[in-house]
This record gives structure tokens, sequence and C-alpha cells, in this order.
């Protein structure tokens, strides 16, 4: 858990199926509050919530859904198979099926080769990799994970990533809690951004690093002087880089106007694109910037 | 039912590998094992003693184990947060709280019988000698019900730590594990004087009307702890019936019942 | 899933009617520990007339639970050390009385405690007083130790015993003797009670009693010789005396005190009879005598400092006869500590 868990205050999102959906926030924003709420491990003071049309806390959603505890630690005289058969007996699971389904996640998370190794000797990464291995071994609908790929190797992050998307484009949900801005990017489909217990920002990954009023960008090059001083009077921005000319516009008809002006007067178009935002950007403006 | 099994039978493993329980299972083994050594500190009582180190570090070591269990049971899992991958699977709070209690009732039960098991050789071995070195200063100690009476004692010890893992898996749910600990060796040992509180709230022995009120209601709700121990029976060697025992883990279940159930409340309300 | 209010007043209403259900139960096996003497007794108020410190014995022995008797021991033999030092004895009656609390079961300490009290720091003072309050407090100790174990025949013998011998107090060492006679118990006790009625005296009951051990036993030879010596010595100045001719009695008693001058029971049957005739100058006198003739005849010495006291005469007072005097309330506990250290 990161710091004290804040008080909620206004926490309404909807969560679509099939998508890997990404909350994220600073620490102590109250990620993990919101994923203990939906785990019935505390209680909302007011509101509600339903996972599966289920009030939270029932146990009939809990047997289709999988959770990934942030930083996990499990009884610690298990070893793999073992704890994963303990896990997988809680949801009545056993025999052949139930060995299959152990094998099959333990080589998912690419755990197989150490199976017989006891948890008290697990390194950090491996924690989370059989983490994340419990949290699917009744092949859930909707898994929750907390920061699944912190403490793991660049190849190890990005393992586990592509275990999510697969799970993703196998139609299952996936609720993420992260403050890995980097790791959500490539991975969200819809992000929500919390910040000291409000959501305040919500949407698709797309619209979010876009925006609806996106700025749009032409570079270009072999420009002369008096096409330059052009651009300048058309363009919000210009920078140069090496030979090339970024101009910046506030909408794309002006920069589409532009280019073709730019293409009369000679110049070279390399590229119009609409101007992306990083997901950091996006965050840092949406929780009101870097305190000082 | 199976998901309350599959949990008390990981926390009993877990339990096992505890290194201060063993601590206190090696010592208290120890203890028992050479306590007919201790016998010459009471010429002429030979067995009275050897019984009374026996039975006296199976109940005391049996206590310091059921409280430390019992307390560590849910706040290891709460501080280690294991409870948060358990409670997201489909377990309810009260299986979670019965399997945890059902695994360290069954630790606890371990540790005794081998204590247990180490008086009973040590008994078997020791007391005919015993008997023999007292028989040249008046008649024969009896021992008729002698190692009948024992195995019932070991095992009233075992109802009695099983009330009093559950005082102390409750408190655990309500206070940190510290002030559970002191909680459930306050409540043990002011249930080991539950006649005296009948005493004080006697209007006989001059209680006033609200010692008499407080008394009694603490005397009423507090468990007994001293009706788990029939050693004056077993030095008297005079047969201790079925009924009373019945009684007494009747007594002891009905107390076990009372105290989960007000654990239940607790527990199912607290965010973990 | 929380739980709403109707199921938490369902769960709550259950757990007090589990609690108010298993009080007949509860009452059930303290009665049965009860009958089978597995109960322990706390005598809470005898304890705290004993000595304030014992409530933190009791404590102790609470918190020490199965090892309490286990801690006596180690503590008994702490006793045994500091007996052996100089000046430790009240140190040594503390640790004591500790020991009874740890573990009441254990007759030895009732019985050593008393006896240090009773006879060996007993001895070490002079002072009637002082004496008088460690009586007081070796019979409480015995009365204490009775009431944890109430089946122990040596416990009534040690206490009747020492009413016998060293308060001269015939008939509670009778009561306590008597209460031993439907338990084991060694043949001599019922002619020892016998004989407290003799030194009393009171012939009467002397007598029965020693027809009792020879109804128990007629190859009972003491009892017999001493039925004999009773009824050819005493009797008949004693059925003078009840007539009411003391005169006659007195004549028949010195006839026997001429031939055997040193003849206790003969001495405190005469001046028994002073005392019922009213002539307590003569009692005083022939009590006194007994006293200087007998170094060990404490009832003799008991009665001087009775009876000087009635008559204003200076003597010195015994611890006995202060005892008697003493009102329980000025027996308080603790004092033999305090005023001693």
């Amino acid at each position: 858990m990161e710091g004290n868990p804040v008080g909620l205050i206004d926490l309404s999102m909807e969560v679509e199926e099939g998508q890997i959906f990404g909350l994220v926030g600073p620490n102590g924003s109250g990620k993990t509050t919101t994923l203990k709420l939906l785990l019935g491990l505390v209680f909302p003071t007011s509101g509600s919530g339903e996972i599966f049309g289920y009030p939270l806390g029932t146990l009939t959603y809990k047997q289709r859904i999988g959770f990934v505890p942030e930083g996990p630690y499990f009884y610690d005289h298990l070893n793999a198979v073992e704890l994963l058969r303990f896990y997988g007996s809680l949801f009545g699971m056993g025999g052949a099926e139930l060995d299959d389904r152990i094998e099959e996640l333990l080589k998912l998370v690419g755990m197989w080769d150490r199976r017989e190794r006891k948890v008290l000797n697990y390194s950090r990464g491996m924690l989370q990799r059989i983490g994340l291995a419990q949290g699917l071994i009744n092949d859930p609908d909707l898994l929750l994970a907390d920061e699944p790929t912190a403490g793991l190797d660049p190849i190890g992050a990005i393992q586990i990533r592509e275990v999510l998307m697969r799970l993703r484009d196998e139609g299952k949900t996936i609720f993420l809690c992260s403050h890995l801005l980097k790791e959500m990017e490539p991975l969200c489909d819809t992000v929500a951004i919390l910040n000291q217990g409000v959501v305040c920002h919500q949407g698709s990954m797309e619209e979010l690093l876009t925006g609806e009023d996106g700025h749009y960008v032409a570079i270009f090059r072999d420009l002369d002087q008096a096409a330059l001083q052009h651009l300048r009077v058309l363009a919000e921005q210009v920078d140069s880089k090496g030979e090339q000319y970024l101009a910046a516009f506030s909408d794309q008809q002006s920069a589409t106007a532009a280019a073709s002006d730019m293409i009369d007067k000679g110049a070279q178009l390399i590229e119009i694109t609409p101007q992306r935002l990083t997901l950091e950007e996006v965050f840092i403006e949406a929780v009101g910037g870097i305190p000082e | 039912m199976s998901a309350i099994w599959r949990i008390a039978k990981a926390t009993f493993h877990e339990a096992l590998r505890r290194r201060f329980l063993n601590g206190i299972l090696i010592f208290g083994i120890l203890i028992i094992g050479s306590s007919w050594a201790f016998t010459y500190l009471q010429p002429g009582a030979e067995l009275k003693m050897l019984i009374d180190i026996g039975l006296g570090a199976i109940r005391f070591f049996g206590m310091l184990i059921a409280i430390f269990v019992g307390v560590r049971l849910i706040t290891d899992e709460v501080e280690k947060q294991t409870i948060h991958t358990l409670l997201a699977k489909p377990v309810t709070r009260a299986q979670f709280l019965l399997g945890k209690f059902f695994g360290g009732v069954a630790t606890v039960f371990t540790n005794v019988a081998l204590m247990g098991l180490a008086f009973v050789t040590v008994y078997m071995v020791k007391a005919p000698q015993l008997r023999e070195l007292t028989s040249d200063q008046g008649p024969a100690i009896s021992m008729e019900f002698m190692a009948s009476n024992i195995i019932k004692a070991i095992g009233l010890t075992c109802f009695e730590l099983l009330v009093l893992v559950a005082i102390a898996v409750v408190a655990s749910t309500i206070f940190s594990w510290v002030m559970a600990s002191i909680f459930s060796f306050f409540i043990y040992f002011v249930g080991q004087m539950a006649d005296f509180l009948r005493e004080l709230a006697s209007p006989e022995h001059g209680a006033d009307t609200a010692s008499t009120i407080v008394f009694g209601i603490l005397y009423r709700i507090l468990p007994h702890f001293e009706i788990f121990d029939i050693r004056e029976s077993i030095l008297k060697d005079n047969f201790v019936p079925w009924s009373l025992l019945g009684n007494v883990t009747g007594q002891a279940i009905i107390c076990v019942v009372i105290i989960l159930m007000i654990g239940y409340l607790f527990f199912n309300e607290r965010e973990v | 899933m929380r739980l709403g209010w109707t199921s938490k007043t369902i769960i709550l209403t259950i757990v007090v009617a589990l609690i108010v259900g298993s009080i007949p139960l509860r009452e059930r096996i303290r009665y049965q520990r009860l009958v089978l003497g597995i109960k322990r007794p706390m005598p809470l108020t005898k304890i705290v007339d004993f000595d304030p410190t014992a409530l933190s014995g009791v404590m102790i022995g609470a918190i020490l639970g199965g090892f309490r008797e286990v801690a006596a021991t180690m503590m008994w033999a702490k006793v045994h050390t500091l007996w052996n030092q100089e000046g430790t004895w009240y140190d040594c009656l503390y640790v004591m009385r500790s020991t009874t609390l740890l573990d009441p079961h254990w007759i030895e300490p009732w019985r050593v405690t008393a006896w240090h009290m009773a006879y060996n720091i007993y001895a070490e003072t002079d002072d009637a007083r002082q004496r008088a309050i460690l009586l007081d407090k070796a019979i409480s100790a015995l009365k204490e130790g009775i009431s944890w174990n109430p089946e122990e025949t040596d416990l009534f013998i040690e206490l009747a015993w020492t009413y016998f011998d060293k308060l001269d107090d015939y008939e509670q060492a009778a009561k306590w003797f008597r209460a031993t006679l439907h338990m084991p118990h060694p043949a001599h006790i019922d002619r020892i009670i016998a004989h407290g009625y003799e030194r009393l005296p009171d012939i009467p009951k002397a007598l029965d009693w020693y027809d009792y051990c020879l109804k128990r036993d007629p190859n009972d030879d003491i009892a017999r010789g001493a039925t004999l010596t009773i009824r050819e010595r005493y009797l008949p100045a004693w059925r003078l005396l009840e007539e009411g001719d003391y005169d006659g009695a007195l004549s028949l008693i010195d006839q026997y005190l001429e031939v055997n001058p040193f003849g206790t029971i003969a001495l405190h049957m005469r001046a028994h009879i002073l005392e019922e005739a009213g002539r307590l100058e003569e009692a005083f006198a022939t009590w006194q005598q007994a006293a200087d003739k007998f170094a060990l005849d404490d009832l003799a010495r008991r009665k001087v400092a009775e009876l000087g006291t009635i008559l204003g005469k200076d003597v010195a007072p015994t611890a006995t006869h202060l005892l008697r005097q003493a009102s329980p309330e000025q027996m308080s506990p603790g004092r033999v500590f305090k005023e001693e250290k």
C-alpha cells in the first residue's frame, strides 16, 4: 500500500468489458483503496458499486474475478505449484483440471522451470509473476491488478504486458492500477486519472493523448527566408531542428492551409501529424502541475 | 466448508514453521522431560511434584503458544496483505475467520499432544519408581485412576486452550496484536480467578450493590478457566466422571461459539 | 458483505441467549467440582484477615496459572535458606505465606508455618502480647489450611495439638481432634482428648473418652490404666464437688497430694475445687504452686494471670491469657509483622 489510504471523495467510473482500463494517479491518490472497495475489503461510506451486476463484496462475482495485489506476499512455505493449488482449491477446482491450469499459468508467467522453489526464496520479480498467475487461476472474466509490473526488469515488464494484452484479446476485462505512466500508455484502452480521491479525467487513451482541440504539427524543409517569414506568421510557433522546421498550428485546417501555401513557395512538406501528448503530460496537467 | 478446511490447513502448515513456537515447544518438552529431576525439591511428595511440573508445564506453555498463535493468525495476514488475495477469492469473512481459528487450534493441539506425549512417557517410566520411594513413609499412594486422569487432564487442557485461542483470535480482530496478547493474558488470569469474582460479588461477603452488579456480570460473562483443572483429583486418585468432562467440554464449546460470534461481528465490519 | 442491522441483532441475541442459557451448566460444573473435591475454595475473607499481602499472592498465583505449584516449591526451598539466617524469621513468614497461597493444597507449608510461629519464633520472644499474636496467627494459618484441605487429617491434628499444647484450650483441642475421628487417624488421638479433659479438669468427660477408647479397642492398656487411676484418685473428690461438698472434696485431694506432691492433675483439681468454692485467693495460690512446680504447665500460668487480674494482683500476663481476653479485632491482621519489623 502506498502511504495512508485516502478517503475517496468522488469515484464514478464505468469499465466496459473486453478492455484494459487503467486507473492512474500519484501515490496516495486512492488507487489501492479503489481496488479494495471493488473487492469488498473496505466499505464505501455512501454510494454503491457493482461488478457484473452484483453488489460489491458478494461472493457471486468473486468466482469470476482475479486479483493481482501489489508487492504480493504469500504463504512462504509453499512452492509455486502448491500455492496455485491452494488458491485454485478456494474456487472449488481440483484434480487434473487444476494441474493442467497450473502448468499452463506457470509457463505463461515464465515460472515453470522454477516451480519447485519455495516462495520464501522468491525475488520481487518472481513474486510479481506468481502473483499474476494466482490472479488468473480461475480464468477470470475480470482481472484487477495493482501495479502488476512494479519491481520487474524491463523484459519481465514486457512479458507481463504481453500477457495482459493477450488476455484482452481473448475478451477479458482488465482493471489496472498504476503510477507507472509509461507502462500504462501502450497498454490501456481507457484511462481514469485519480487525484486526491477524485477522478479528474477519464476517457479513451486515444482521446486523452490527442485531445479534441489538439494541436497539429507540420514539418517542412528547403524553406527560403521569405517562406520562413510567412510560416512564422501563419503558425503559432516555429522551431528549427537541423534542416527541418516544425510549425505548430492550433487546428487541422490552418495546418493544411499553411502547408499548401508553403508548397506553393517551393518548400517540401514532410508530414502533418496531430500533436500527441504523453500520458505524463496529460497527467501532470490533470493533477494541476508539479508542485513547487 | 471446503474453504474453511483449506485455510485451516494452510494456516496449520504455516504456523508449524514458526521458529518461536518451536522454541516454546522445545523448552516445554525439555522441562517436562526433566521434571523427574526436580522431584527432590519436595521430599515425600515426589509424585505430586512430577505431576505438578508435567501438567503445569503443559498448561503454561500451552497457554503461551495458544495466545501467541492466536493473536498472530489474522494480524499476520493483514500486515503481509495476504488477506487481500484470500478475500478476493470466493471466501467469506466468516469462512476466513473460522479457517484461521481451526488452523490455529490444530497447531496448539499438536503442540499440546507432543508435550503430553513427553509427559506420559516420563510418567510411565518414573511414577512406579517414585511410588516405591515413598512406600516406606506410609500407605502406598493409590494410582488406580492416575494414568487415565492424566490423559483426561491433558484433554481438558486442550479445551481450555481452544477457548483461549478463540479469545486471542477475536481480540486480534479488534486490537493490535500486542494489545490483543495483553488482553488475552488478562482474560485468562481473571478467568482463573472466577471464584474470586463470585466472592467479590457476593453480598454475604460484604459486597455493596455496585460491586454485586459489576462483579456478578463479570462472573457470568467471563470464561471460567479453573474448571479445566482437575489436578486435585489426580493427586487424590479420584475417578473423574465422564459427566463432568462432558459438561466442561460443553461449556468450552459454548464459550468458543459465543466468542467467535462476537469476533465475526467485529471482523465483518473491519476494513483490511 | 456487511451485515445489516437485523443480522447483527440476531447474532447479538444468540450471544446473549447462549450466555444466559449456559449459566445452569456453569453452576452444574461448579457443583460437581465441589462434590468431587476438585473445587479450590477461595476463602477470601479469611485470607484478608490473615495477611494483607495475601491478595497479591493470589494474583501472582493466577498469573503463573499452571505453574503455581512449581513456583510454590521453589519458594519453599527459599524458606529453608532464609530460616537458617539469623534475624530473617519475619521475612520468612511472608515467603511462607506466599507459598501457602500459591499451592494451598500442599500441607507441609501450612503445618511448618504454624509450627514456626507457635513454637520457634514464640520461643524467641518474652513479650506475652507478641506471643499471643503469634499463637493467634498460627491458629489462623492452620484453620485456613484446613479450609483448603478439609480431608487432610494432619492439619486437624496439628491444629488440635497447638490448642492442646500451646493454648491449653482442651475444649478446642478436643473439638478439632474429634473432627479427625471419621478419617483414618492414629489411635492415640482418642486418648489425647481424654487426657486433655483430665488436665482441664473435667473428670466425667475424661472418663467418657477413656471408655470410648476401650470400647474401640478392649486391649488398650493405657486407657484401661488411666480409667482405673481416675476412678481411684479423682472421681470420689469430683463426686463430692458435684454435691457441693467442697471441704470433703478438698480433703480427699489433699490426702492424695500428701502422698504424691507432684501430681499435676491433683493440683489442678485442687485449684478447680477452690475456684468452684469461690475461694479465689487459695485457688490463685494453688495455681501458683503448680506453675512453680512444673515448668511446662502453661495452663497453671494462664490461671495465675487470670485470677491475679481478678484479684488485683501484680502478675505477669501470659500469652494464652491475653489471647483469651482479646477480641478478634484486637488481633488485627498483620500486626505481628508490623510491630516486630
